[in-house]
């Protein structure tokens, strides 16, 4: 192992012995923790949002909020969400597929717990859902608009929450609307004196599906010919290593951009017709926030965003998801409460997780979460800003046969049955270009992120639905 | 275990010859030699989608019906509009607006009423999701009545609208050299700005065996997939895509939607009663 690596890992091990510590370790990191904050944060962690507003979108790359610094598109809903709350720059699905990812979100447990392996299974049934658990642990009245996908895509029943509107499959334009519509209503005309916990689930801007089997054939020409100045650049990324895991090159070898060789501009269009689903997605929620301005709401709410997964927008020339590079793997995640979470932070050191939203929300709820929670609760980093862990990340993928684990400085991804492994830098190739895993030279920390998803992998409760769930305590 | 049924993707954007090809359309609804986009009619569209498959997943799942009252004065007109969406499981989703619209060539709405409401899977309305409000645009302010509260707004010049759009392309000189920009209030309420409408061409083409001359508009601008607006040689709006959502103007779309809405509600009845004699 080189020196380098020793001292990320050698401060990996000294963060996740803080966190067995719990609050008396602050002392470890000295200067990094001001009594002000601890104190701010000790006050803050009393109190409870009034409410809670879950705003999830579906196939969102994270870097899509132009207040974030994407130059493509106009988010004025989103950029309002981001500059007063917290945004997450390391946040992960927990698997980047819908039902997969959701069933974690809704769990606070890793898809091969819940059951949800794969699209269009439910959770498994001793497992509750954030409505069920706050409908039995709390008086906050649980309700759902859009999209839910497990197993059903669009339902009138999911238990737990009282649903306000199901939507349409694949049709997050009108079906976005009527969601956000169902919710300004909901707000409009509720009574005040009752806590709610609102989801609000759209589908946009997963409607890049639709457009991608509309547009697989390359015309060879715009069809609209005054995009051709305004079009987006490709991602430095662009690029890929060609020896990648066989599961990687057949996903990207089965999409409709491989399969038509597009061209650099048909790159370019997909590119420009992926902000405008954003775009639009952003109005939509612009209208769920302005009602809870407008009517009286927007101080005692703690607002959450997030995604159930990325998009490959081009990196790696990747479309949709369903891979564990970043472009997939990674989603916005955006906490907002006035007073409560600090204003326009970027949060970039901690790596967080879908695992983490069930823990957090009870924590914010006053409740204890359900048992074998997989992610923490986020609340002392939101308040404050105390650094509190380096934490690392799993994500599963493909049907229980692929893993990425994230530390603070590596990605390691490994397939089932597939000797290829990945290993990359994330401080100098954040863009996943050079893989290390066959370099001698980062051979013990290969070993050593081998053996911290062991660890990861031993501790799972694993559902009996779930494919291939020996293998992994076999690898390495 | 059975075999899944091999589809074919579309793999091109949708035309009104596509329209035809995937079953959306038989022929279109041509204007009759007395139809004056400037007077008095009704439109009716029937909201179709395609997921991209040719085989399946293709349907109807809404309409907008326009109907607009040229009145007395030659500064203002009315718009009549009304949607209903058929949701999963039949939750149905009415929107009514009334407007008052500027004689411009967007159509501006100055004045309006708009109502939101709901109906679950039993037909029933749910009243705690509706909503009204009342807008006057006046200047730079847009003063909103709702819920019992008034709320202003800034606006900066005179926005349009989606539906409006429909009535003002009717309007519009099929005139290559002119593009206008504005920005619109999608549903009467979500803004979107830098929008561009310009006039493409005459597109000769066969439908139904008929030789026809179709006019056509692109709209492109934030927050919205390209809309292409394709009119006949006598301004009358035929259909109006976006990516895979198409309007398709047809005198039997309310019917359709009906009939569509019983059918949801009654498959959605059907899995109810499986899960509880499951239970």
């Amino acid at each position: 192992m080189n020196k380098e690596s020793k001292t990320e890992l050698r401060q990996h091990i000294n963060r996740r012995e803080f966190i067995k510590l719990g609050g008396s370790a602050l002392a470890v990191f000295g200067s990094s923790v001001s009594c002000k904050s601890v104190s701010a944060a000790k006050q803050s962690r009393k109190l409870k949002p009034k409410n809670i507003l879950l705003i999830i979108t579906d196939q969102q790359h994270i870097d899509t909020i132009a207040a974030g610094g994407c130059r493509h598109v106009r988010t004025p809903a989103l950029d309002r969400l981001k500059t007063r709350g917290v945004s997450f720059t390391e946040s992960y699905s927990s698997n980047p597929v819908c039902s997969p990812a959701r069933s974690s979100i809704f769990t606070g447990r890793a898809s091969s717990e819940t059951g949800v392996h794969v699209n269009n299974l439910p959770i498994r049934s001793d497992i509750p859902n954030l409505g069920q658990w706050f409908s039995q642990e709390t008086k906050y009245e649980t309700v759902y608009a859009g999209k839910w996908h497990i197993p059903r895509s669009f339902t009138n029943d999911i238990p737990g929450f009282k649903v306000i509107n199901t939507g349409i499959g694949g049709l997050g334009y009108l079906c976005d609307t009527v969601t956000s519509r169902a919710c300004e209503g909901y707000l409009r005309n509720r009574s005040q004196s009752r806590p709610f916990l609102m989801v609000a689930s759209f589908l946009q801007p997963h409607d890049i599906c639709e457009w991608l089997r509309l547009n697989t054939k390359d015309p060879g020409q715009l069809r609209y010919k005054e995009l051709a100045g305004e079009l987006p650049e490709l991602p430095d990324n662009f690029q890929f290593d060609k020896n990648e895991p066989e599961m990687v090159k057949r996903t990207r070898q089965a999409r409709d951009p491989a399969n038509a060789n597009w061209s650099k501009q048909q790159w370019q269009y997909y590119l420009w017709s992926y902000y405008r689903h954003i775009e639009f997605v952003d109005a939509e929620i612009g209208r769920v926030l302005q009602a809870l301005e407008d009517f009286g709401y927007a101080k005692n709410t703690l607002v959450l965003l997030t995604a159930d997964h990325g998009e490959g927008t081009g990196h790696h020339q990747m479309v949709r998801k369903n891979t564990l590079y970043d472009e997939s793997a990674k989603v916005p995640l955006i906490f907002s409460w006035p007073g409560h979470v600090a204003e326009n932070r970027t949060e970039s050191f901690h790596l967080v997780s879908g695992l983490d939203i069930m823990p957090t929300l009870c924590d914010y709820a006053g409740i204890k979460p359900p048992k074998n929670m997989r992610g923490r609760s986020l609340r002392s980093i939101l308040g404050a800003g105390i650094f509190s862990w380096g934490h690392t990340i799993i994500t599963e993928v493909s049907s229980n046969r692929g893993r990425m684990l994230r530390t603070p400085r590596y990605k390691y991804i490994t397939y089932k049955d597939d000797m290829v492994e990945q290993l990359f830098d994330m401080k100098d190739d954040p863009g996943e270009t050079k893989n290390l895993a066959t370099s001698s030279k980062y051979a013990s920390t290969l070993a050593e992120h081998r053996r911290m998803l062991r660890d990861w992998e031993s501790r799972l409760d694993v559902a009996p639905n779930v494919p291939n769930s020996d293998i992994w305590r076999r690898k390495g | 275990m059975a075999k899944k049924k091999k589809r074919t993707v579309v793999g091109s954007p949708l035309t009104p010859g596509l329209l035809r090809e995937l079953g959306a359309i038989r022929e279109f609804a041509f204007a009759s030699e007395d139809f004056k986009p400037g007077g008095n009619w009704v439109n009716t569209y029937r909201i179709w989608t395609c997921h991209g498959y040719r085989e399946s997943g293709n349907y109807n799942v809404g309409f907008v019906r326009i109907e607009r009252a040229a009145g007395k004065s030659k500064e203002e007109f009315m718009l009549i509009v009304q949607q209903q969406v058929v949701q999963v499981d039949g939750i149905l989703n009415v929107i009514d607006a009334q407007m008052i619209c500027l004689n411009d060539q967007l159509a501006s709405p100055i004045e309006w009423h708009l109502s939101s409401r709901f109906a679950n899977p039993d037909g029933r309305a749910v009243s705690e999701l509706g909503t009204e409000e009342t807008v006057l645009i006046k200047g730079n302010v847009m003063s909103v009545k709702a819920g019992g509260r008034s709320f202003k707004r800034k606006v900066a010049g005179r926005p349009s609208c989606d539906w409006c759009l429909f009535e003002a392309v009717q309007r519009l000189r099929f005139d290559k050299k002119s593009s206008l920009a504005f920005d619109i209030l999608e549903g009467l309420s979500l803004l979107k700005e830098g929008q561009h409408l310009s006039y493409r061409g005459v597109y000769p083409m066969k439908i139904g065996g008929k030789e026809a001359r179709l006019h056509r508009f692109d709209q492109i601008g934030e927050g919205v997939l390209p809309y292409e607006y394709w009119l006949d040689d006598k301004h009358r709006l035929l259909a109006a895509i976006s990516m895979h959502k198409a309007y398709i103007l047809d005198e039997r779309a309310e019917k359709i939607i009906r009939q569509r809405t019983e059918q949801v509600r009654k498959s959605y009845e059907r899995i109810r009663s499986a899960r509880r004699k499951k239970n």
